[in-house]
């Protein structure tokens, strides 16, 4: 059983999906989470200068979701054929864009525009965009196949972190998405992490 | 055996890696270029609004690295074991931000003068990091991972080679293992093949 070191500041933020993984795959790890003065001394020995990354057996990867791709793996969640992998690829890459999204709304320095950008978002894109992901959502109340992958916990997490700085729609109009988050939240790993993980401001 | 049909304009763009890999792996596609007066009438059909899409079967996936990876798989480009497949996807994650700013530079807010000023940070700051964060990641021998060309070397020659016209970049003089990488991934056959074949688009 290798070693798993994962790296990444006192939060949730972009660490989060693999910490989730690794709870849902029942695979333990260090859980490392760095204090801001310590990052500057670190972040050269990164591959690009970001965290997080995970170190297994002396090897260092970054890229959260090339991270989250390798551990569910392991685990079986990532997709059983090519193209159930693809399309589990596929919502974690939706699912990325609007959380990158709102992250450039919440960064946006001038008011005016953070507020124009932020009705924007709130009142035309989230409903939109829940609206094409719950068509995802098969009949199984899993986006890919019968059993949970990466995009369950990828569409969960996501939604989960927009929904603490911004307004999403009423959930309750997305029977596929509801469905799924019932599943990740239900998952044994998963409902045992969230209880236990620390309370963090991001 | 499966049909596939990528759909995206008429240029290289997003969808470059797609056919780069697809003619690296020898797989024949219907290479859809969509003219502009079609796309209000062909978004609805995406799942996301956005392009490339590729069509398998009939499914239709969406997002260029998700379609890049699941092509990587056919032409068996992905890497040999799960560490070295993981390695693959970080560098092309990591290439990604290289076009996405540099399109933001070329297409984004602003007026001019807030272009003029991501052109300057995009050439004086972002792009030398990048350049030197994947020298250190790739190999002496002209690949990222495990000495054989993969999706990675492949990534990061398309988000390349889709912006180099638009925005001005490091010397490779500065960088010999990425030299070596776009040397490598130009010298594929079927890449070669593709590269003298493709049609000439401005972008």
């Amino acid at each position: 059983m290798p070693a798993y070191k994962l790296t990444y500041f006192n939060g949730r933020g972009t660490a989060e999906i693999v910490r989730l993984v690794f709870a849902a795959a029942g695979i333990s790890y260090e859980d490392v989470r760095l204090e801001q003065d310590k990052w500057p001394e670190l972040k050269p020995k990164t591959p690009m200068g970001q965290v997080p990354i995970l170190e297994v057996d002396g090897t260092m990867l970054c890229q959260s979701n090339s991270i989250a791709r390798y551990v569910a793996k392991q685990a079986g969640l990532a997709g059983k054929t090519p193209m159930e992998q693809a399309r589990v690829d596929m919502v974690m890459d939706v699912m990325d864009d609007m959380g990158k999204k709102g992250n450039a709304v919440f960064w946006e320095k001038d008011e005016e525009t953070k507020a124009e950008k932020k009705k924007e978002y709130e009142e035309t894109f989230l409903p939109q965009f829940f609206t094409c992901v719950n068509k995802l959502v098969g009949d199984s109340g899993h986006f890919v196949g019968d059993e949970l992958t990466l995009a369950d916990i990828t569409y969960f997490n996501t939604t989960n972190l927009v929904g603490n700085y911004f307004k999403l729609p009423n959930m309750e109009e997305f029977s596929g998405l509801k469905k799924v988050t019932e599943h990740v939240t239900s998952n044994p790993g998963i409902a045992k992490w969230l209880k236990e993980r620390p309370e963090t401001p991001f | 055996m499966p049909s596939y049909k990528l759909t995206y304009f008429d240029g290289r763009g997003r969808a470059e890696t797609c056919r780069l890999l697809l003619a690296a792996g020898g797989i024949e596609y219907e290479d859809n270029r969509l003219p502009q007066e079609q796309w209000p009438a062909f978004q609805p059909k995406t799942p996301f609004g956005q392009l490339p899409v590729m069509e398998v079967d009939g499914t239709m996936l969406c997002q260029t690295n998700s379609i890049a990876r699941y092509v990587a798989k056919l032409a068996g480009l992905t890497g040999k074991t799960a560490m070295d497949q993981a390695k693959v996807d970080m560098i092309m994650e990591g290439a990604v931000p290289l076009f996405q700013k540099a399109g933001d530079v070329v297409m984004g807010e602003g007026d001019e003068a807030k272009k003029a000023e991501k052109k300057k940070d995009f050439e004086e700051n972002f792009a030398p990091k990048f350049f030197a964060d994947m020298e250190k990641l790739a190999g002496d021998k002209g690949y990222f991972v495990s000495n054989q060309l993969t999706a990675a070397d492949i990534a990061f020659y398309g988000n390349y080679e889709s912006i180099k016209d638009f925005v001005t970049l490091p010397s490779f003089d500065k960088y010999p293992k990425l030299k070596k990488v776009v040397a490598s991934v130009q010298a594929n056959p079927g890449i070669a093949k593709w590269l003298k074949e493709r049609p000439q688009t401005a972008w």
